[in-house]
């Protein structure tokens, strides 16, 4: 079992959240000419053994998107940020 | 504006149900005196700020604990989010800053007491609802069946609770039927 701790609405249990996408992930700039940065953005994706950064989304309470830090090996999850924080 | 039915108007059925003898769980509904949401951007404390003045309250609060006055009870449910419950029309303080939605025909509100009701609540959610966990004044998000409800403690065994309409119905159900080993008493009106 996962247990999320949002930070509007403390710690809760992983069904009430979904999950969204890989946080690492970043867009190209829009005027990026070259397909290889695309083709990255758009499909390939790491499949890491450990810490990853991952979008989840508090569907069954405040509804606020979420970046976790979770451990894929064991679950554990050392940090939950609001998404429109993650990046500041 | 059109006037706001309930719809659990079909469900609110007076009466005893379950174990003869005492009842520890108490059923009925409420009418909400109108449901605003308000919501806004980074600066949305300020572009708040004057419907917050009308509404007799200082900030804009705290997640997970409701602040009530004699004219609204309000539950900021998201950082640039405020539900409020009120008779005053707040569409006035509709801005290009400040969201105002009325919502007064979207949600019912379910009153939900007695000495089981932290028994039931418990059986229904995966979150900590004893009395040192979940106190008076504070209020969940949280989802019952599914459906996405707001949770407000209203005393120490009262609570409200805030369904989508549509969804009121089928949520009193499952309130019903978690509540029926407790002994239940359903009250047509709070």
């Amino acid at each position: 079992m996962i247990r999320i701790n949002c930070p509007v609405c403390g710690l809760r249990n992983e069904t009430e959240f979904t999950y969204g996408a890989d946080a690492t992930v970043n867009r190209p700039a829009l005027d990026e000419q070259e397909t290889g940065p695309w083709l990255d953005y758009v499909f390939n994706r790491d499949n890491p053994r450990g810490w990853h950064k991952e979008y989840w989304h508090h569907v069954q309470g405040c509804r606020q998107w979420l970046v976790l830090e979770r451990n894929t090996l064991t679950h554990e999850i050392r940090g939950c940020r609001l998404a429109r924080e993650a990046g500041e | 504006m059109a006037e706001v039915l309930s719809a659990l108007s079909k469900k609110l059925v007076s009466g005893h149900y379950g174990p003869a003898g005492d009842a520890g769980i108490r059923l009925s509904g409420r009418r909400l005196r109108g449901l605003w949401q308000l919501a806004g951007w980074a600066n949305f404390e300020t572009a708040a700020a004057s419907a917050l003045e009308a509404l007799g309250l200082s900030t804009i609060g705290t997640f997970q604990s409701a602040q009530a006055t004699q004219i609204a009870c309000a539950w900021r449910i998201a950082p640039d989010k405020l539900l409020v419950e009120s008779a005053h029309d707040l569409g006035a303080f509709n801005s290009q800053d400040l969201a105002v939605l009325n919502l007064s025909h979207a949600r019912e509100a379910i009153i939900l007491s007695g000495p089981a009701a932290r028994d039931l609540l418990s059986q229904l959610i995966a979150i900590d609802v004893s009395p040192a966990a979940f106190r008076r004044g504070a209020f969940l998000q949280t989802g019952i069946h599914h459906v996405g409800v707001l949770i407000h403690c209203v005393e120490e065994t009262d609570f409200e609770i805030l369904v989508p309409t549509t969804w009121a119905e089928s949520g009193w159900e499952v309130l019903l039927e978690n509540a029926l080993p407790f002994g239940l008493e359903v009250h047509s009106n709070a």
